[in-house]
């Protein structure tokens, strides 16, 4: 692939990318969140079209534009998010999308032919099997057959280990090394050092859709490819004002809690917050954020560890105790969970306190003193709209945002939990929002913030924790934070206690 | 001469609010269209469309007419403004026929077992035993999604089967009258436990229970904190969990509530109109509440109107039987278009169309 470029709305996904892979080897892309990995090998797989430059197979120039296409080139990928129907069989799956089938199908053969190549490869799955039967290393096995009988030499897997125990990915690294004996060749995408420097010949690396390089395993080190992957950066710090230390307002004792398909997502975890502190936690997504933030507001259940407030044991407590204990949660999805969109402004801005006085008597919705506290937030917080009654689906994405933070912070919370705050917005709203959770510092609450943007961890936080696979890699003060040792720990590299 | 099709292309937009002169007028004008569409219908049934119209244009001027339709609507009403409820919050409850029947059950079950009760006794037995059958019945599919995350469509939709039959059980077998011939119905109910008219009308006073359930629901959905954790839970489950809403105690609450109503419906039905339980006590009134709450927009008001209206147009369809001797598919013809034009108009209200010639 040669001088890739391909530009989304408002990002540069590829910006001039070479990136090469031999007969024979495993190739890993590493990267952070939004690096770009993704983006380019959509685009080898035809997911994507580049908006300029070339890509060569076997040294004859082509052009690739859907998977048909690739397919027919000999490419498979297999996705983050698995792509199988989940009512049929594991034989009807793969023969799924191929063409020149008859109309009747001769499944029995078909059953017979997965079996052998499940065999041959060491990848054991039942063809007769429906697929929701299916662990998710199984479900991966059924992609990577799947490819395999359709006939791939290159084969790119997406973050393949994300869904797996460790035996399976020890499993799935024994049958990569298999494939690339057989002169067939693997792009691994991935973010974890461990497995690049296990698994991989050569790396290449991203960052912010370019390449920063592309070194062999066995010529660089973990400490190395975690520069790489980070980058050194111009960093600039807000202005801080110095709080006295002050007794922690959240204490996280060995937390273990599971994740929505029943496995572990946090393994362990255990840190204090102060008031007057904003506690940074750093990390790729997916290791573990989600549920760390919604056990501590209540919304997901613990499986052991404790969850003090204030020197208050407050584990177990539900959405409405935290909301009690006005603990602020500024959430991931706005959208469905921060502020439906078919409810008004005015309503939205109640979504947590409705049921409290002033905006409930009993039963009564206090409709007046819900319209003046719109009004007031509103105004407050400059939310651009035409009117309180006004649907919350017209707002834009800083307005959305806006309203979320108004009804968080306006309760004066003595914690607040903010899940990747800054998403998706542009630079005014982002420091916007940086600005009003370092005026809560000031006002003395302790703030989580969680993030995948590790400009804005090192900049705004007091201290900053580095989440990798459900475990605390290391806790380390702002001031002192060094940057490669915390790219270090988010690729599961450094472990300091 | 051009090969290329002058055909004008159709882009829907949303309008952001609806406005209310608007829905009217969009009301009227569906109707309008609708009756004409009819037009053909009557001509192939060899019938003068203007009689036609003049029979159903009877039904809502004369005294008569408008009185069967009331009539009529009273167990649509009720189903509908209790369906307003869970289709708020999210939550299809097609099952409001089998919670009118258990209802219809339960009244009859007082009235068996208590005879000779007086009227002031026996009246609140009955609305309390035909509310809690009613409810009990659409809290389980609750309980079922909830728990299990069984569909709510398929149990509200099947166990609406099992009341019927239940019923069925009853009048073909322990419950049926000695002295009824072989029909499959329960003996008449006693003067007293029927529900008496409304002084200077000639409809039973299940209308004034009608109407105090509308405004009870409109209450509830409007003023009380608890209508706006339904609008939340409507929304998505997510915001709800996150608003600290108990999902599992509100859906069940709904669920009694509605099926509460729809087990009043049975009551005034058993009690007001048949006088005794029998075999097929609706023609499957519960189901034409679904059209009817969403033609009110889940609004209690808006589906006590649009019940009115039904009731009305069922009516029409008896006239235009008895006075023109029109076939019983024909009449379903006839109420068939005038529905799907009311609700196809629905789309007019809610987005604009543009259309461009290309």
């Amino acid at each position: 692939m040669e001088q890739i470029v391909k530009r989304f709305p408002g990002v540069l996904a590829a910006d001039h990318v070479d990136f090469e892979v031999q007969k024979g080897e495993v190739h890993s892309l590493l990267g952070e969140n939004g690096a770009g990995k993704t983006t380019l090998m959509n685009i080898l797989y035809g997911i994507h079209t580049p908006d300029s430059g070339k890509i060569y197979i076997n040294g004859k120039s082509v052009s690739i534009r859907s998977p048909k296409d690739a397919i027919g080139l000999r490419i498979g990928m297999v996705h983050q998010n698995f792509k199988l129907v989940e009512s049929h069989t594991v034989c009807e799956n793969i023969l799924l999308g191929l063409r020149n089938l008859p109309v009747v199908l001769k499944l029995k053969n078909a059953e017979k032919a997965i079996e052998e190549l499940s065999k041959r490869y060491d990848l054991p799955v039942d063809p007769r099997a429906k697929i929701w039967q299916l662990s998710m290393g199984e479900r991966q096995r059924v992609e990577i057959l799947k490819i395999l009988y359709r006939g791939a030499d290159i084969l790119i897997l997406d973050e393949p280990t994300s869904v797996l125990t460790p035996l399976e990915s020890k499993n799935l690294f024994g049958f990569l090394r298999k494939m690339t004996v057989e002169g067939k060749c693997v792009v691994f995408i991935t973010h974890k050092l461990e497995e690049v420097m296990g698994v991989s010949d050569r790396v290449t690396v991203l960052r912010g859709g370019r390449v920063v390089g592309t070194v062999a395993t066995t010529a660089t080190t973990k400490s190395d490819l975690a520069a790489m992957m980070v980058g050194r950066r111009i960093l600039f710090t807000y202005e801080r004002r110095e709080i006295a230390a002050a007794s922690p307002v959240l204490e996280v004792r060995d937390l273990h809690v599971l994740n929505d398909k029943g496995l572990p997502a946090l393994k362990g975890v255990s840190f204090a917050v102060h008031a007057g502190e904003i506690f940074g936690v750093a990390g790729v997504a997916g290791n573990g954020q989600k549920e760390l933030s919604e056990s501590i507001t209540g919304l997901r259940d613990i499986s052991s560890g404790q969850i003090i407030i204030e020197g208050k044991d407050t584990t177990g407590e539900s959405v409405r105790d935290t909301i009690e204990h006005n603990i602020a949660y500024i959430p991931e999805d706005r959208i469905k969970t921060g502020a439906p969109q078919n409810l008004t402004i005015a309503e939205n801005l109640v979504l947590r306190s409705y049921r409290y006085p002033p905006f409930s008597k009993g039963l009564l919705l206090q409709k007046d003193e819900i319209g003046r506290n719109a009004e007031k937030l509103i105004s407050d917080f400059n939310i651009v709209t035409t009117s309180k009654d006004t649907l919350t689906r017209t707002l834009s994405g800083g307005n959305l945002q806006k309203l979320i933070l108004a009804r968080e912070l306006s309760g004066k919370p003595k914690l607040i939990v903010a899940l990747y705050p800054t998403r998706g917005l542009d630079v005014g709203a982002t420091e916007y929002v940086r600005g009003l959770l370092l005026k809560q510092r000031e006002m003395g609450a302790g703030i989580v913030l969680i993030s995948e943007d590790l400009d804005e961890i090192v900049s705004v936080s007091d201290r900053i924790a580095v989440l990798y696979d459900g475990q605390v890699m290391g806790i380390v003060p702002a001031e002192a934070a060094n940057i490669e040792e915390i790219g270090l720990m988010m690729g599961g590299a450094l472990k300091k206690s | 001469m051009s090969d290329e099709l002058a055909l004008p292309s159709l882009r829907f937009e949303r309008r952001l609010v609806p406005s209310r002169k608007l829905n009217t007028a969009v009301s009227i004008f569906s109707v309008v269209i609708g009756l004409g569409s009819t037009i053909p219908i009557f001509l192939l049934a060899g019938v003068d469309p203007l009689a036609a119209f003049q029979q159903v244009f009877g039904v809502f001027t004369t005294t008569q007419g408008v009185t069967e339709s009331v009539t009529r609507a009273i167990p649509l009403i009720l189903t509908a403004v209790g369906l307003c409820l869970p289709f708020k919050m999210g939550f299809w409850n097609i099952g409001a026929e089998g919670q009118l029947f258990m209802g219809a059950f339960a009244t009859t079950l007082i009235v068996l077992m208590f005879p000779a009760a007086p009227s002031i006794v026996i009246f609140p037995l009955m609305i309390v035993a035909a509310f809690l059958s009613g409810g009990i019945w659409g809290m389980i599919p609750a309980f079922l999604k909830s728990k299990l995350e069984v569909n709510e469509v398929l149990t509200t939709l099947m166990m609406n089967f099992v009341a019927i039959l239940w019923v069925d059980f009853l009048v073909y077998g322990p419950w049926r009258d000695p002295q009824g011939h072989g029909f499959p119905l329960t003996p008449m109910f006693p003067e007293q436990a029927r529900l008496p008219m409304i002084p200077g009308t000639k409809v039973h006073s299940g209308l004034l229970i009608a109407i105090a359930s509308a405004a009870l629901i409109y209450f509830l959905i409007s003023f009380t904190r608890w209508g706006y954790e339904i609008k939340v839970l409507g929304e998505s489950l997510d915001a709800a969990r996150y608003a600290g809403i108990h999902s599992l105690i509100l859906t069940l609450v709904v669920m009694f509530l509605s099926g509460g109503f729809s087990g009043l419906a049975g009551m005034t039905l058993v009690s007001g109109i048949v006088l005794r339980l029998r075999h097929g006590i609706s023609p499957g009134y519960g189901y034409s509440a679904i059209i009817i709450a969403w033609l009110g927009r889940l609004n209690p008001i808006g589906a006590f109107v649009a019940a009115l209206l039904f009731g009305g147009l069922l009516v029409s369809g008896d006239a235009l039987q008895i006075g023109l001797g029109l076939a019983f598919s024909t009449v379903q013809v006839f109420q068939g278009l005038i529905l799907l034009f009311v609700v196809g108009a629905d789309v007019l209200t809610h987005y604009k169309i543009r259309v461009r010639l290309r």
